[in-house]
């Protein structure tokens, strides 16, 4: 399971904990603390692993990735120290509502967005998919940067790397390509749930039951999401996310509504 | 570990930046050493018979329990260097910054690493 977490997390920017939390909490009936920290645990390690390609194909823009890390690790912080306070039924009804959002925000998008130079923390890489280098640069650095802050929020409230935040928000609002965007997405979860996980670590909800097998299972399906995310062609890439965010979207709702929230 | 450039087109392979081989390189070695913790931790748990351990060793408590051979203490420092290798690459992005005199990034990553650990220093309270 948490091989399958860490295929498509690393494949699509989100981190594993997207799938990771509602799969423990639903299907394992883990406390959703202990569940939210399992999944921090993964975010990190796919984040870790996935680099490894992702940096070394060029795909990542690091400089930008810097940028609005500072922005959502403000943000994951503040919510990192807020999500220990509120009660986990709360948690997880606006962990079903994220999704929705999310999902929706993903069915409105058209295609790729298309790269234009801008002279603003210019990067390329080349595309096996599509057959050719891709240049491009950053549009509406500061409106991004803003948007970034409540990603974070986000991200650190709910135990979710923020990802399926950060993806839009660089692709439809700051004009990086799609798969540019997974590859720095996932360079900046990780340091959003660092942070957080070692909030998390030091309350107690970290159970090596779950981590540690669930790690371990993300790091190896880690080694091969990014070779999917490199490969397939952004089209196919933007369908699958949409999928996948829709799917647990429902499964969170009915969750929440069983419990009369 | 090995990442293979393009095999179909190898004129394409990316030539990594200094900043590139540094993160990629931090990163191999934390993934490998939380790892190699965790597969320790997992042959104690084997071979004492007791099952996975249920909770994580806090970090005061840690050596002793290291040096007690506790399966517990082996899993937790591996989930620890796991947590810690993002820190890690964030102070490694710092130093190639600081040699490449890119002011604007230094600045920007010094002020990702502080908040992160203002973060850790936050949530211990």
């Amino acid at each position: 399971m948490a091989f399958v977490a860490g295929v498509f997390g690393s494949m699509l920017g989100v981190g594993g904990g997207l799938i990771m939390v509602p799969m423990l909490s639903l299907a394992f009936g883990v406390p959703i603390k202990v569940a939210i920290a399992t999944s921090i645990v993964c975010v990190i390690a796919t984040s870790s692993m996935a680099q490894t390609t992702f940096v070394s194909r060029g795909m990542t823009n690091i400089r930008l990735g810097m940028l609005l890390e500072v922005a959502t690790v403000v943000g994951a912080v503040a919510g990192g120290v807020t999500a220990v306070l509120i009660d986990g039924r709360v948690l997880q009804f606006a962990f079903a509502t994220l999704l929705f959002y999310v999902a929706w925000q993903m069915n409105r998008r058209g295609g790729d967005a298309t790269p234009a130079r801008t002279g603003v923390l210019e990067a390329a890489y080349y595309d096996p998919a599509a057959g050719c280098d891709v240049e491009y640069g950053v549009r509406r650095t500061r409106l991004g940067f803003v948007l970034s802050l409540g990603a974070g929020n986000v991200s650190g409230l709910l135990g979710v790397g923020g990802g399926a935040f950060k993806v839009p928000i660089m692709n439809l609002v700051m004009g990086v390509p799609l798969k540019a965007t997974i590859a720095t997405s996932n360079l900046m979860i990780g340091v959003t749930a660092a942070a957080g996980a070692a909030i998390f670590y030091g309350r107690g909800y970290m159970d090596p039951y779950y981590a540690v097998p669930a790690a371990l299972g993300i790091l190896a399906g880690a080694r091969l999401g990014p070779r999917f995310a490199v490969r397939l062609s952004a089209r196919a890439l933007g369908i699958i996310f949409q999928v996948v965010l829709a799917v647990f979207a429902l499964m969170m709702l009915l969750r929440g509504l069983g419990f009369g929230l | 570990m090995n990442v293979r450039p393009e095999q179909t087109s190898p004129e394409h392979a990316h030539v990594m930046e200094p900043i590139e081989h540094a993160i990629r390189w931090i990163l191999l070695c934390g993934i490998a050493l939380s790892v190699a913790l965790m597969a320790v931790g997992l042959v104690l748990v084997a071979a004492q018979g007791a099952g996975l351990p249920r909770g994580v060793v806090p970090l005061a408590d840690l050596p002793a329990a290291l040096s007690a051979l506790r399966p517990a203490a082996y899993l937790s420092l591996g989930l620890i260097v796991l947590i810690g290798t993002p820190f890690v690459r964030v102070a490694g992005s710092l130093v190639i910054f600081v040699r490449a005199r890119d002011g604007r990034y230094v600045l920007v990553t010094a002020i990702v690493l502080f908040v992160m650990c203002l973060g850790v220093a936050l949530g211990r309270m």
